[in-house]
C-alpha cells in the first residue's frame, strides 16, 4: 500500500528529468513526461487493486514535519482521495498525449505540467492541513506560468485572473485554518484536531471561519458567483493545462470543500447549507444558460464545466451519503468528460482550424473533415448531457436522488439545469461540427483560408490524440456501466466519523 | 436456452451489431445494412419464439448501482403486457429493416442509418423489458438519442438539424417531470420496481403525473407534441418504426406498466389530455399538404386515443355474482396500440413507397394516379385507411377503436362525444389523402414516372397489410396475451356499430364529395375562413413557443452573458483591479525619487507615532 506516496516523488522527479531532457530534443522532454505520467497512473492503479474500502484514512506515511507547530507529513488515503488520485493519473497521461504538439521549450512545459501534477497528487494525500496547503499552493503556482507562457487567447488577463482568484482563495483558505488554530488552541493541523478546536470557538467565530475555509476551496471548485475565473481560464490555456484545469484543478476545490471545510464546524455547516445549495444551483441553471449563447467553442465548454462543478457542490450541500458519493463520483465523471471535451476542441480542432468560433465553424462542416474529432466529441457531449452508459448519468442521478431527500426543490431546479445541458450541448454539436445552411451563412463572409466548395485541407489526427482520447472514452464508458468500482471504494469512506458528525441520513 | 438467456440475447444482438457497425463498418455501407438487418431479424425469431413459448415472469435481475443500502438494477419483467410489446417492436422492426434495404439504397450513410436503427432497436427493446422505472428511464434516454440520431440523418439540411434537436430537447422537457416521478417515487415507496410498486405503494396523484409527463413528452401529447410533425424531417422507414409504430407509442406503454399507481385524478387529467390531442391533432390534419405530415398528425390524434382510452380508467365488470374492477383502460389502449403499430407502419411504409416511387415528391397535391402506377402500394395502403377509419370486420382498427368508443360511452359522454367527433374528422383526412394521392391522373412529372420499389420493398407491405386485416381479431393469438386481452371492454348490442359505421361513413363521404383529385385544396376554396382558421390553429403551438425561446429564454440568457462579461467579470473584476491600480499609483506617486521628500515623509511619519504614543488621538 506505500506505493502511493511514490506518485509525488516520482513526478516530481519527472519534473526535473523533462527539464533536463528538454535541453536535448523536445522528443525526450515528451517521452520523459509520458512514462512519468502514464507510470504514475499505473503506480496508482496498482494501488487501488490492493486498497481495502474502510471508513476513515488510511496512514502511509506520517513523521513529523515542524514539531514546534504539530505539523506532520502526513500521507494517507481513502476511498474518496483513491478516486481523485486515479482520475489525477488518468487526466495527466491523457494531458501530456493531448500536449505533444507543444514545440516552443517543451521542457519547461512538462516540468511545470507534472510539477501541477505532483501537487495535485500530495493535495489528495495529504492528512495533515497544513500540508494539504501547501501542496495546494505547488499545484497553483504553475497554472500561472502554463498559461502565461504557452496560452492562447487573451492569456495574460485569463492566467492573472486565475492565479489572483487562486491566491485569494487560498489567503482566505490559510486565515481560516490559522484562525482555528490559534483561538481554537489546537495542537497540530490534523483534520480531526481542527475539528476539535473548531469546536470551542464560538458559534459566530465557527460560521466565520467556516465560511473563510469553504468558499475559499469554492473559488478554486468554480462555485457561482465565484466562478468568473474558470471560463476565461480555460479558454487561455493551452490544451493540455485546461484539461488538467478542468479536469483535476477544479476538484480540488471541491476535495478540500469535502475534506477540510466540511468536517470543521457541522454547527456552521448548518448555518451556510441553504445558501450554498441555492448557490450551487444557480451556478447550474446559470453557467448553463451563459453557455447557450456563447460562440466560442471553447467558452461554451468553460461554462459547461461551471454547470457540471454546480452538481458537486451541490451533492456536498445536501449532506447525505447518497449526495455526497455521487459528488465524488461526478468530480471523477466530470474531470473525464470535461478532459476529452477541451481536447477535441483545444487540440483537435483549434490547432487545426485556428478559429473555435462557432460561427466560423459552422461553415466548416467538420464532421467531414475530421471525423474522429467529431466522433469523440459527439460521445463526450453525449456523456456530458448525462446519457446512461456514461459516467454523467450515476454520478448527476445519484446527487438528484440524494439532493431529493434533503430538499425536492433544490433537485427540481437542478433537473432544470439538466435540461439546459442538453440545449447547449447540442447546439455545440450541430453548430461546431455538423454545421448548418442557415440564413445567417449565406451573408457572412468565408472564415480564414476557407472558400465554399473547397475543403480546407486539415492534417489528420495523430497516434497520441487518438490514444488519449480513447483512454478518456474507455473510462467514462467503464464507469457508466458499473459505477460500483468506484462507489465501492466512496461510500465506506463516507462512515468516517469526521463525515458522519455532518452527513445526516446515517447509514447510507 | 433458459428464457432468460433468450431474451438477454434478444437485448444484446442489436447492440452487437450496432458496435460492429461503429467500430468497424463505418465505410461499407452494403455490410452495415446486411448486418443490421440479420441482427433484426435473429431477435425477430427469438422474441416470437419466447413471446409464443409461453414462459412468463421469469426472475431475472441485476444489480447495477448500490446506494448505500439502496441499489438500483438492471431486470426483466416479463408479463403478457411486455410479450405483446415485444411481438410489435419485433414484427414491425424487422419489415421496416427489410424495406429500408431497398428504400436507402442508394443513400450515402447507409451505415449510420443501419447502425441508428440497430441502436434504436435495443434502446426500444430495453424499454420493453424493464422490471423498473429506473431502467425504464435509461432506455428512454437511450431511444430519445436515437431518434435524435435517425431525424438526424440528413444533417445537411438545416430543418433536419432543427428538427432532430427539437425532437430531443422537447423529449427532455417531459423527461424532467419522468425523472423527478422517479425520484418521488422512490423516495416514497423506497422502490421503484414495477412488481414491488404494484404490491404496495404510497397513494398520491403527483407520482403519476409526474410519470405521466415523460407519456406527454415521448407520446407527442399536448402541449409537447410540436416534436412530432417535424421528426418527419427524417427518413420515411424510420418515422414508420419510431415516429409512428413503437417509440411513440412507448409513453402508453409506460402508462399501462404503472396502471396500479394511477388515482383517478391523475386518470382524468390523463383522460382529458389524450381526448384533447386527439382531437387537435386531427383538426391540424385536414390543412396539411405533405403526404407524411398527414400521417404524422394522424399518429398524434391516434395516440390520444390511446392515451384517452387509458385515463377513461376501470370498468365495473359484473360476472355471475362477482362484481370486480377490470383495468379496461389499459385493455383498451394497448389494444389500439396493437392495431394501430401494423396500420400505421403499413401506411407510412406505404407512403415511403410512394415517395421513392415520386423520386422524394411529398407534396400530396402533384401525385395522383398512382393507383395504376403503383398498384400493390395502392391496395396495401387502401388496407391502412380502412384500417383507421374502422371499416368494419375487414380490417383491424374497427375493433379497437370501438373498444375505446365503447368504453367512453360507459364512462364519460364528453369525451365519447369529442372522441366520436375525431373519428369523423379521421376518414374525412384520411379519405381526402386516399382520393389526392391515387386517384385520377398524375399532376407532375414525378408522379407520371413513379413505380413500384423492389421485392425487399413489397415483402413488408405484403406482410403488414396482412396483419392490418387480422390484427383486430384477437382470438387469432391464442392464448398468448390472455393477461391483456382479457381486460378489452366489449360492447353489447349493436350501438357502438352503428355509431361507428355512421361516423365513418359521415367523414368519409363528405370527403368523397369535396375532394376531387385536382392540384388545389377544395377545402381551401370553398371555404377559406374554416381553412384558415385551423392552419392558425395548428401554428399556434410552434408560436408560442418560439416567442418564448426568442423574445424570452433567449433575451434572458443574453442578458446573463451580458451581465457575465460586463458586470461580474468586467466591472468587479476590473473594479478590483482598479482599486489596487489606484492604490499603485498613490504610492508610486509618493516614490517621487528625492532625498527631501523621503526626509519630510519620515519626519510626519515620526511626528505621528509620538503623538500616537502621547495619546494625542
Amino acid at each position: 500500500m506505500n506505493l502511493l506516496p511514490w506518485s509525488i516523488y516520482l513526478t516530481m522527479a519527472g519534473a526535473l528529468l523533462a527539464l533536463a531532457g528538454g535541453r536535448r530534443s523536445a522528443g525526450t522532454a515528451r517521452w520523459i513526461a509520458l512514462l512519468t505520467a502514464a507510470g504514475t497512473w499505473i503506480l496508482t492503479l496498482l494501488a487501488a487493486t490492493r486498497f481495502v474500502p474502510g471508513p476513515g484514512l488510511q496512514t502511509l506515511v506520517d513523521v513529523p514535519w515542524i514539531p514546534a507547530m504539530g505539523v506532520r507529513y502526513h500521507l494517507a488515503v481513502d476511498g474518496i482521495s483513491l478516486t481523485l488520485l486515479v482520475l489525477t493519473g488518468l487526466a495527466s497521461t491523457a494531458g501530456v498525449l493531448f500536449s505533444w504538439n507543444i514545440e516552443e521549450r517543451t521542457g519547461e512545459f512538462f516540468a511545470l505540467f507534472l510539477t501541477l501534477v505532483a501537487g495535485v497528487y500530495g493535495v489528495f494525500l495529504s492528512a495533515d492541513a497544513l500540508l494539504f496547503f501547501v501542496f495546494y499552493e505547488i499545484a497553483i503556482v504553475p497554472k500561472y506560468f502554463l498559461i502565461a507562457a504557452w496560452g492562447s487567447t487573451n492569456r495574460e488577463y485569463g492566467a492573472m485572473k486565475l492565479a489572483l482568484y487562486s491566491f485569494a482563495g487560498s489567503a482566505m483558505v490559510l486565515a481560516g485554518l490559522l484562525w482555528v488554530y490559534a483561538c481554537g488552541g489546537a495542537h497540530g493541523f490534523s483534520f480531526g484536531q481542527l475539528t476539535h478546536a473548531a469546536a470551542t470557538l464560538s458559534r459566530p467565530g465557527q460560521i466565520v471561519v467556516f465560511a473563510l475555509v469553504f468558499f475559499g476551496f469554492a473559488t478554486l471548485a468554480g462555485l457561482f458567483p465565484l466562478h468568473t475565473w474558470a471560463p476565461t481560464g480555460h479558454v487561455a490555456a493551452p490544451t493540455g493545462a485546461s484539461m488538467l484545469l478542468a479536469g483535476v484543478v477544479m476538484k480540488l476545490g471541491a476535495y478540500g470543500c469535502l475534506r477540510v471545510a466540511l468536517p470543521l464546524s457541522p454547527v456552521a455547516f448548518a448555518y451556510w447549507q441553504t445558501p450554498i445549495a441555492w448557490l450551487a444551483v444557480t451556478g447550474i441553471v446559470y453557467a448553463g444558460l451563459v453557455a447557450l449563447m456563447e460562440q466560442d467553442l471553447k467558452f461554451v465548454i468553460g461554462y459547461s464545466s461551471v454547470s457540471h462543478m454546480g452538481f458537486v457542490m451541490l451533492g456536498l450541500a445536501a449532506a447525505n451519503p447518497r449526495a455526497v458519493s455521487g459528488a465524488v463520483l461526478q468530480m471523477f465523471s466530470h474531470g473525464v468528460i470535461a478532459g476529452l471535451l477541451f481536447a477535441v476542441v483545444g487540440r483537435m480542432v483549434y490547432d487545426r482550424t485556428h478559429t473555435r468560433q462557432l460561427g466560423d465553424l459552422r461553415r466548416m462542416k467538420l464532421y467531414r473533415l475530421v471525423p474522429f474529432a467529431t466522433t469523440m466529441f459527439v460521445i463526450a457531449g453525449v456523456a456530458s448531457m448525462g446519457l446512461p452508459g456514461f459516467s454523467g448519468f450515476p454520478a448527476e442521478l445519484t446527487i438528484l436522488i440524494g439532493t431529493w431527500t434533503a430538499a425536492p426543490l433544490w433537485a427540481a431546479v437542478a433537473t432544470v439545469g439538466v435540461l439546459i445541458a442538453a440545449a447547449f450541448t447540442l447546439r455545440a454539436i450541430q453548430l461546431g461540427f455538423f454545421g448548418s445552411t442557415g440564413p445567417s451563412s449565406a451573408s457572412a463572409t468565408d472564415g480564414p483560408g476557407l472558400h465554399a466548395g473547397s475543403a480546407p485541407h486539415l492534417s489528420p489526427i495523430t497516434w497520441p490524440e487518438k490514444a488519449g482520447a480513447l483512454l478518456l472514452v474507455g473510462a467514462t464508458v467503464v464507469v457508466g456501466l458499473k459505477p460500483d468500482l468506484l462507489l465501492d471504494w466512496i461510500n465506506p469512506a463516507l462512515q468516517s466519523p469526521l463525515l458522519q458528525a455532518v452527513l445526516k441520513g446515517g447509514a447510507p | 436456452m433458459t428464457p432468460v438467456q433468450q431474451a438477454l440475447l434478444i437485448l444484446l444482438l442489436p447492440l452487437a451489431s450496432a458496435a460492429f457497425i461503429a467500430l468497424f463498418l463505418r465505410r461499407a455501407g452494403g455490410l452495415a445494412s446486411a448486418i443490421s438487418v440479420a441482427a433484426c431479424a435473429g431477435l425477430a425469431a427469438l422474441s416470437l419464439a419466447l413471446v409464443f413459448g409461453g414462459e412468463r415472469n421469469f426472475p431475472a435481475s441485476w444489480e447495477w448501482l448500490r446506494l448505500g443500502g439502496f441499489s438500483l438494477s438492471l431486470g426483466f419483467k416479463f408479463d403478457d403486457l411486455a410479450a405483446l410489446m415485444l411481438a410489435i417492436v419485433a414484427v414491425v422492426g424487422l419489415c421496416v429493416h427489410v424495406f429500408s434495404l431497398g428504400y436507402m439504397h442508394d443513400d450515402g450513410a447507409k451505415a449510420r442509418y443501419f447502425g441508428g436503427l440497430s441502436v434504436f432497436m435495443f434502446s426500444m427493446l430495453g424499454i420493453v423489458f424493464a422490471d423498473n422505472l429506473f431502467m425504464m428511464f435509461i432506455f428512454w434516454e437511450l431511444v430519445g438519442f436515437s431518434s435524435y440520431l435517425l431525424i438526424n440523418h440528413y444533417c445537411e439540411k438545416q430543418s433536419a438539424a432543427d428538427a432532430a434537436k427539437k425532437a430531443f430537447i422537447v423529449n427532455r422537457v417531459g423527461d424532467f417531470g419522468f425523472l423527478l416521478g422517479i425520484v418521488m417515487c422512490y423516495w416514497l415507496n423506497g422502490t421503484v420496481n414495477l412488481t414491488e410498486l404494484a404490491a404496495h405503494h404510497v397513494y398520491t396523484t403527483w407520482v403519476p403525473l409526474l410519470l405521466f409527463c415523460g407519456a406527454v413528452g415521448k407520446s407527442a401529447q399536448l402541449p409537447l407534441h410540436v416534436w412530432l410533425p417535424d421528426a418527419m424531417e427524417g427518413p420515411t422507414p424510420v418515422s414508420a418504426l419510431i415516429h409512428a409504430a413503437t417509440m411513440v407509442a412507448a409513453g402508453i406503454y409506460m402508462l399501462c406498466r404503472i396502471e396500479p399507481l394511477m388515482t383517478p385524478q391523475a386518470l382524468t387529467v390523463i383522460m382529458w389530455t389524450g381526448t384533447a390531442t386527439a382531437l387537435y391533432a386531427a383538426l391540424c390534419a385536414i390543412t396539411q399538404r405533405d403526404i407524411k405530415k398527414v400521417l404524422a398528425y394522424s399518429t398524434l390524434s391516434q395516440l390520444g386515443y390511446m392515451v384517452a382510452a387509458f385515463g377513461l380508467g376501470s370498468l365495473l365488470s359484473e360476472q355471475g355474482e362477482h362484481r370486480m374492477l377490470v383495468a379496461a383502460g389499459v385493455g383498451a389502449a394497448m389494444f389500439h396500440l396493437t392495431t394501430h403499430a401494423f396500420f400505421k407502419a403499413l401506411m407510412f411504409l406505404g407512403s415511403g413507397s410512394v415517395i421513392y416511387g415520386c423520386h422524394h415528391e411529398q407534396d400530396i397535391f402533384k401525385m395522383g394516379g398512382l393507383k395504376s402506377k403503383m398498384p400493390l402500394t395502392f391496395a396495401a395502403f387502401t388496407i391502412g385507411v380502412l384500417a383507421i377509419i374502422g371499416m368494419p370486420y375487414i380490417a383491424a382498427g374497427f375493433f379497437s377503436k370501438d373498444a375505446i368508443l365503447h368504453l367512453a360511452l360507459e364512462k364519460n359522454t364528453a369525451v365519447f362525444a369529442i372522441l366520436a367527433f375525431t373519428a369523423v374528422l379521421t376518414s374525412f383526412y384520411m379519405v381526402r389523402l386516399w382520393i389526392l394521392v391515387f386517384l385520377g391522373t398524375p399532376r407532375s412529372d414525378e408522379a407520371s414516372h413513379a413505380h413500384e420499389g423492389g421485392l425487399t420493398m413489397k415483402l413488408p407491405l405484403i406482410l403488414l397489410a396482412v396483419l392490418s386485416v387480422l390484427g383486430g381479431y384477437t382470438a387469432l393469438y391464442g392464448h398468448t396475451f390472455d393477461g391483456v386481452w382479457s381486460l378489452i371492454p366489449h360492447a353489447e348490442g349493436a350501438t357502438i356499430l352503428v355509431i361507428s359505421l355512421g361516423v365513418m361513413i359521415a367523414g368519409g363521404g363528405t370527403a368523397l364529395m369535396l375532394y376531387k383529385p385536382a392540384g388545389s385544396d377544395a377545402l381551401e376554396q370553398k371555404a377559406p375562413g374554416l381553412f384558415g382558421v385551423l392552419v392558425a390553429l395548428k401554428e399556434s403551438f410552434d408560436a408560442v413557443y418560439n416567442y418564448y425561446v426568442a423574445k424570452i429564454q433567449q433575451r434572458f440568457a443574453i442578458l446573463l452573458n451580458f451581465l457575465e462579461q460586463v458586470a461580474l467579470a468586467g466591472l468587479i473584476i476590473r473594479g478590483f483591479s482598479g482599486l489596487v491600480g489606484l492604490f499603485g499609483i498613490g504610492a508610486r506617486a509618493l516614490h517621487v525619487g528625492s532625498l527631501h521628500a523621503y526626509v519630510y515623509w519620515f519626519l510626519i511619519g515620526v511626528v505621528v507615532l509620538w503623538a500616537y504614543a502621547a495619546g494625542v488621538f
